[in-house]
């Protein structure tokens, strides 16, 4: 359960975004907090990409604020992101088929001991991370990704998330093109970060998948955030209205808001 | 006035919580012991020591720990030494296996369920077991878990509507058949050993209310209210399968009409995905997987079952106001695949006050958990005495 009290781990204030003449992102409110599944749902085009990519400084925001733990920071590159403890699982995984788990895992931030790789720790610590994650389904951390189910790729990607001390965790359709075994696991594990007090964003179009593991609902609706509710105070039917239409009854926008 | 406990009673009573704890968490330093059980030192180290003479405990010196000063000894339960044999008997697999103190898996079989006798090919599955165990091993006991209603007072089976069982002594011939390797043999309802041991080891360490939904052929549910395993009077309780919630519904099996059964189980899900004539765990995860792909009449009938899933567990949510609710066996899929629904009709029908709280979980376990909630069984009488 998370801590009510403590700032939330993530809050963006009024953020707006547009591309040339297209406004994408309208005055976005969007908290996240610790130990907690939020899902980001809406429909294709509702801004879910791009206030991502606001959060993890590929794109700059044109306005609006970013508080991290309460403390307002400034965010213009994916290393300021890292450096907050923000990660991002994208939906392509960004796993090179060429290299074990291991040098994925480090890739582009190897540990080293003098001027050489310092592999045993860079291991033990691969293997800390999987044991963390109760992951059972991956054999040798020296396999190449090249050899690894759909799955366990996606599990690779988020251990590697997890690695660096991150406090934050975005998932972009992590289950978008797994069977449905590998969907439980998925699934299970995105769960598992969160217990283990994390913050977790999951981007997912699935409804089970989002009611299944998340503990708040925020609805995109054409570049404006129609409503951020508690999984325990909404039925599925709403959240397809707030998705599809922007407001459920006394939810999300006011139809003079909603244009 | 009763006066208070002995100085036995005491010092039973800390054995007792130290090698719990042991068995429960895994290794740990004497150190943290001290503060985890708020006993002194010195009493710590003498239990340590009596429960290591005993070859319950072994401890250790522990790896560099990187920080000054002597390192405390590390206590771990001797899970080689010290095991229990468990077994599950479900509707169409028995499985076996042989497990340590600390809830360590050291050994399992597995074969599909034979129509008639169970006991025998167990017997055969824990001798070849036995074979394996190292010198100087002790076995404590059996625990077995079965798909039925159990006696609590000696384990009989009094029903076991799918394995087409009626007062079976299943726990006694098991041990009249291995009478020098078993000094006994307990035995507890499926869903209610898995219960127990998702709440020791697994998803709901730590939570003191559960309901713990398992589903094999027909369903079922393990509750923890408390802290305490709640079984009823006799033992029977937890059949939530069968609390009717459509009076209009279909036969069930149990001589009524219109139990949950008969809208979540697996006949349901199968018929309405127009599967009659399948079964088992297969045909089940097959409709998943079917609706999953966009099978309109498999996703209907997931959407269905999820639908009256969600009826049920508000049902239980609002009786027993529990912090977590966990979907063991098929069901474990059938809500992974339809979430929705069953958190739509939760959030719809239950009281806001009873809900709040209440998570929806999948197993940590699996398909273990009815093994290791059987042997936490067979393990109760040592927890409870270590030396008796």
């Amino acid at each position: 359960m998370s801590d009510t009290t403590a700032p939330p781990l993530l809050e963006l204030r009024g953020v707006n975004k547009s591309f040339g003449p297209v406004h994408v992102l309208r005055d976005v409110d969007f908290t996240v907090r610790a130990g907690e599944v939020t899902a980001l749902v809406g429909d294709n085009g509702a801004g879910k990409s791009t206030l991502v990519k606001c959060i993890s400084g590929i794109y700059t925001s044109d306005s609006g604020e970013v508080l991290v733990a309460g403390e307002r920071v400034h965010i213009h590159g994916p290393r300021d992101a890292a450096h907050h403890g923000i990660e991002i699982v994208y939906q392509d995984l960004a796993l090179c088929d060429n290299l074990d788990i291991v040098q994925n895992m480090f890739l582009g931030r190897e540990r080293l001991s003098g001027i050489i790789l310092d592999e045993p720790s860079m291991e033990e610590l691969a293997q800390k991370t999987l044991a963390g994650l109760s992951v059972r389904t991956v054999k040798s951390v020296r396999q190449l990704v090249s050899s690894l189910s759909g799955g366990q790729r996606q599990t690779v990607a988020i251990a590697k998330a997890v690695l660096w001390n991150s406090r934050l965790v975005i998932l972009d359709e992590p289950t978008a093109a797994l069977g449905v075994a590998q969907t439980a696991q998925v699934l299970e594990l995105v769960r598992r970060l969160a217990d283990n007090g994390l913050a977790v964003v999951l981007i997912s179009h699935n409804m089970n998948d989002v009611f299944a593991v998340s503990d708040r609902i925020a609805a995109l609706y054409l570049g404006r955030m129609a409503a951020q509710v508690k999984t325990t105070d909404v039925t599925h039917a709403q959240v397809v209205e707030l998705i599809t239409a922007g407001r459920s009854g006394s939810l999300g926008l006011q139809p003079e808001e909603a244009l | 006035m009763r006066a208070g406990p002995s100085q036995e009673e005491i010092r039973r009573q800390n054995l007792g919580a130290l090698l719990r704890f042991v068995h429960v968490r895994g290794q740990i330093s004497r150190a943290e012991l001290t503060s985890e059980l708020g006993l002194n030192r010195s009493t710590i180290g003498a239990l340590t020591a009596e429960l290591a003479a005993v070859g319950l405990v072994s401890e250790e010196a522990p790896r560099e720990t990187g920080r000054a000063g002597r390192p405390s000894l590390v206590v771990r339960a001797s899970s080689e030494q010290v095991y229990a044999y468990a077994a599950s008997i479900g509707v169409d697999r028995i499985s076996a296996a042989r497990i340590g103190l600390g809830g360590v898996i050291m050994d399992r079989r597995e074969a599909e369920r034979p129509a008639e006798d169970v006991v025998t090919p167990l017997r055969e599955f824990i001798e070849s077991m036995e074979a394996g165990v190292g010198p100087g091993a002790r076995c404590i006991g059996a625990g077995v878990a079965v798909c039925g209603l159990v006696r609590r007072a000696d384990g009989v089976v009094r029903l076991g509507p799918h394995l087409g069982w009626l007062d079976q002594p299943v726990g006694a011939e098991l041990r009249e058949k291995l009478p020098d390797l078993l000094p006994s043999v307990v035995v507890g309802n499926v869903a209610d050993l898995s219960a127990l041991a998702e709440h020791t080891r697994g998803s709901a360490q730590g939570c003191s209310n559960i309901i713990y939904v398992y589903s094999d052929v027909g369903i079922g549910a393990g509750i923890i209210a408390g802290g305490r395993r709640v079984t009823g009077h006799g033992g029977y309780g937890g059949e939530v399968g069968h609390m009717v919630v459509n009076p209009n519904g279909r036969p069930c099996g149990c001589g009524s009409r219109g139990c949950w059964e008969t809208e979540i189980g697996e006949e349901s899900l199968l018929r309405h995905a127009g599967r009659t004539g399948q079964l088992g765990r297969d045909a089940v995860l097959a409709v998943v997987d079917a609706a999953a792909r966009g099978d309109a009449e498999a996703q209907a009938a997931v959407r269905h079952v999820g639908d009256w899933l969600g009826f049920g567990v508000a049902n239980l949510v609002n009786i027993f106001n529990p912090e977590l609710v966990v979907f063991g066996g098929t069901m474990r899929d059938v809500y992974l695949a339809s979430a929705a629904q069953v958190r739509s009709r939760l959030n719809h029908n239950a009281l806001a006050a009873c809900r709040e709280h209440v998570r929806l979980r999948t197993p940590q376990l699996g398909d273990d958990a009815a093994l290791l909630g059987a042997a936490e069984l067979a393990f109760e009488q040592l927890l409870a005495d270590p030396l008796g």
